[in-house]
């Protein structure tokens, strides 16, 4: 710098802090933008997803959110129409043995998957095989009723079971039964890499974590029903930038958050509620202090205000969650609608009758990323006398898995089987049962009666409800609100089938 | 010195906005009209006399968590500047005297430093120490360094070679005494003008990850973390992130006056030094008390 330019503002410095926020803003919301679409076709569905799937592999990507974007890819033995039942997929029939500890699949004719495979019994029977053995499985918890599977010709599949139990043809679904090639699961990170199915897509570009690009498969069974030439799945930028893309045009269908379906309806796009069977919880343990109290737990169950989680987190789109299933669903228990209603003299009286009455109260709650809902839980418990440190851990799944966590928070997808659903939340070893072994008195009886009961029994729907309402006798868990599955989509896109909990491109048009 | 700066436009601006942001980091969480993290049934409000910059998304007094926020995004960049200095500053000044190997050594872990992206190591240290602005900050710090080492390294080469130096070690003053009696004199100017401009560097990193939601707990405000969640509200409140954005933009850019007014001074006085005939005959006579 010279002398005569001293006295003045320096430029450089000026501009440096006033480009320094913009740019910053502009960089971190960018990241993770796969940048620009490539050309679109007349039909190309361009998909940006906050749940871009880490694992293609359907054994390693388990039964949350990514299974939908795994079913451009894979079929499944079975699927669910818009009531929640399980209809045909691959499997064009199944039938029960009399006592209900067999059931047999039998596969349509003639299929292959995308490598040429064919899709036959052996297939199938080696996908269950890989999903309850592979050391990477998330969906071995799901299988412990399936003894053996055998393959009774090419297109027969028959599955012994450990016990009688009539959700299979609802397990057997997208969540938990892609059938990927066995040619290419031979190895399973290649897999993971370039999956290879009978669904109605064939990936033709993967770039992990952040683009695929399919392509429409003419051999898939429903083939004549899939109008859709070219899908390019991104994984979606910052939160705020994706109704911007929708409106440029950068996409044509995203999920949303919340907050951004008021934005998007401004701009003309459709904005929609899939339904399905979101709940999110307050995850108690109550091997370790101070839940090992009953009374504390107690506390917190009358210190949950959830009309607070709905008013301040979706915006008018979501529910109050007082259990694990929506109220239109036919495990919703109807007697444990309002078990623990918001009353802060009771969570105080509560407090004070525990045995760490007096203590200076401070819990952990840990948590893998920023959550408004965490904010929202430590400002009710402080109500109440207990402080709550939020703690964000990256590396949060694996004591959280491993039940270390004292306390936490759990947002679930649902199941397409009401009993899986249960089970993984009540179960004793139920993935998110954060209290392991513990299990609610009477719950293992209630699911061992639902199990035996035939889905078309007219008794099935009473002894579902009362395995909820066994379940949720559990302390581990304090259900808060169901967080909406918010979707805006051009108007160019024709509406979806409504199958809950599901993103199913059936029938789906794009003018 | 002080009144040099002041004497120039930018250093007045300087120490305006300093002053002010200075005010906010001690005084801040005092000045805060509301409990910051106190929600209430009001959520995205607008302006009003009772939130005179509205509320959040949970009904918590915006201005407030502004004020609040203050200390730790100041304190953060203090750290990083201060770790810096010394991280820096000392083997800067040593690799001039301590020998071959020592110069060496730091000269290649400078060039590695260097080579180091810092926002993106400070957020795996984070995921390996765990979530604190602390630990980030440190790690920044250490990164920022090789700025401090080559200033300072390069004003003591300029003063170990001078003449008065070089008779005060034919004297028998020690690497101690030098570097306090005249090496330290000098870098001291250059230092000054690394130090404001990396206190803005500081800046910008601490609110780059709070911002991503590195480094600090929630609810705990910072101006990095509210920029970021205001961007998730922009339909309700499309102005809100306009108040913090504004906040980092001002303190960054006091950092920067601030370093160009104090290199501007200095280069006033190295001019005067060199036109000066007197000052020229100072500089080649040895130095009054010295080590002589």
């Amino acid at each position: 710098m010279t002398l005569d330019s001293s006295p003045g503002l320096g430029r450089r410095s000026f501009l440096g802090g006033l480009l320094a926020v913009p740019a910053l803003g502009a960089v971190l919301a960018a990241c993770g933008d796969g940048g620009s679409s490539a050309a679109a076709g007349a039909a190309t569905l361009k998909w940006a997803s906050s749940f871009f799937p880490t694992h293609w592999d359907p054994v390693v990507g388990g039964s949350g959110a990514q299974f939908r974007h795994l079913s451009l890819v894979y079929a499944s033995v079975t699927r669910v129409n818009e009531k929640g039942e399980a209809v045909p997929d691959l499997a064009e029939s199944w039938d029960y043995n009399d006592k209900g500890d067999q059931v047999t699949f039998h596969l349509r004719e003639g299929l292959t998957f995308s490598d040429g495979t064919p899709v036959n019994a052996d297939a199938v029977k080696k996908a269950v095989e890989r999903a309850k053995t592979q050391e990477d499985s998330a969906l071995f918890g799901d299988l412990t009723s399936i003894d053996k599977v055998t393959a009774d010709g090419d297109l027969d599949v028959v599955v012994d079971l450990t016990q009688v139990d009539y959700q299979i043809p609802l397990l057997f679904g997208e969540r938990v039964l892609q059938v990927a090639s066995p040619q290419a699961a031979a190895d399973p990170k290649a897999l993971d890499q370039k999956p290879v199915g009978h669904g109605p897509f064939v990936i033709t570009q993967l770039i992990p974590g952040t683009k695929a690009v399919l392509e429409k498969n003419p051999d898939y069974w429903d083939a004549a029903n899939i109008h859709i030439d070219k899908v390019e799945l991104v994984s979606a930028p910052d939160a705020s930038t994706v109704v911007s893309g929708l409106q440029t045009g950068v996409y044509n269908f995203a999920d949303v958050a919340a907050a951004q379906a008021q934005a998007a309806e401004k701009a003309g796009l459709d904005v929609f509620v899939q339904p399905g069977y979101n709940a999110s919880n307050l995850s108690l343990n109550v091997n370790k202090k101070p839940f090992d109290d009953p009374k504390v737990v107690e506390a917190v169950r009358y210190g949950i205000d959830r009309q607070e989680f709905v008013d301040k987190l979706t915006f008018g789109y979501g529910t109050v969650a007082t259990q694990p299933f929506p109220k239109e669903y036919i495990a919703y228990d109807p007697q444990s609608a309002d078990l623990w209603p918001h009353d802060v003299a009771k969570a105080k009286a509560a407090l004070a009758e525990s045995k760490y009455s007096g203590d200076d109260l401070t819990i952990d709650l840990v948590i893998p990323a920023e959550d408004p809902a965490a904010e929202v839980v430590q400002s009710q418990l402080a109500a109440i006398g207990i402080t709550v440190n939020i703690k964000i851990d990256k590396n949060w799944a694996t004591p959280f898995f491993a039940k270390d966590l004292v306390a936490s928070l759990y947002g679930t997808t649902g199941r397409d089987s009401p009993l899986q659903t249960l089970t993984a939340h009540f179960g004793p070893n139920g993935p998110l049962n954060l209290s392991t072994p513990y299990e609610p008195d009477g719950f293992e009886k209630a699911v061992a009666k639902v199990r035996q009961t035939p889905l078309e029994d007219g008794d099935y729907e009473a002894n579902l409800q009362a395995a909820t309402r066994a379940g949720l006798v559990s302390e581990a868990l304090v259900f808060t609100y169901s967080q909406p599955s918010v979707y805006a989509k051009d108007p160019s896109i024709s509406g979806l089938p409504a199958n809950p909990g599901h993103i199913n491109w059936t029938g789906v048009k794009i003018s | 010195m002080t009144r040099r700066i002041w004497a120039l436009p930018t250093g007045k601006v300087a120490f305006a906005i300093l002053a002010l942001v200075a005010v906010l980091a001690v005084f801040g969480p005092l000045l805060a009209p509301h409990d910051p993290l106190a929600g209430s049934t009001t959520t995205l409000a607008g302006p009003s006399g009772g939130h005179w910059l509205g509320t959040d998304y949970l009904g918590r007094d915006v201005l407030s968590r502004l004020l609040d926020g203050s200390r730790t995004s100041i304190v953060g960049s203090l750290e990083v500047a201060l770790v810096a200095l010394f991280a820096g500053a000392v083997p800067g000044i040593a690799s001039v005297y301590l020998g071959r190997v020592f110069e060496w050594s730091v000269l290649r872990l400078t060039d590695t430093l260097i080579s180091l992206p810092f926002l993106v190591f400070a957020v795996a240290v984070t995921a390996l120490l765990g979530n604190g602005i602390t630990q980030a900050m440190f790690v920044v710090g250490v990164l920022v360094s090789p700025l401090f080492f080559r200033v300072s390294r390069a004003a003591t080469l300029a003063v170990a070679r001078s003449q008065y130096v070089e008779a005060a070690l034919i004297s028998g003053a020690s690497f101690g005494q030098i570097v306090r009696r005249h090496v330290w004199a000098k870098v001291l100017p250059a230092i000054g003008v690394a130090l404001a401009q990396t206190i803005g560097i500081g800046f910008v990193v601490v609110s780059s990850l709070t911002f991503l939601g590195v480094g600090v707990q929630p609810p705990a405000p910072t101006w990095g973390g509210l920029l970021a969640s205001d961007l998730g509200y922009l339909d309700y409140q499309p102005w809100a992130p306009a108040v913090p954005a504004l906040l980092i933009m001002g303190t960054v850019s006091g950092c920067n006056l601030l370093a160009d007014a104090l290199r501007d001074v200095q280069t006033v006085r190295e001019v005067k030094s060199v036109t000066d005939p007197r000052t020229v005959l100072d500089q080649a006579e040895p130095p009054r008390g010295g080590l002589a």
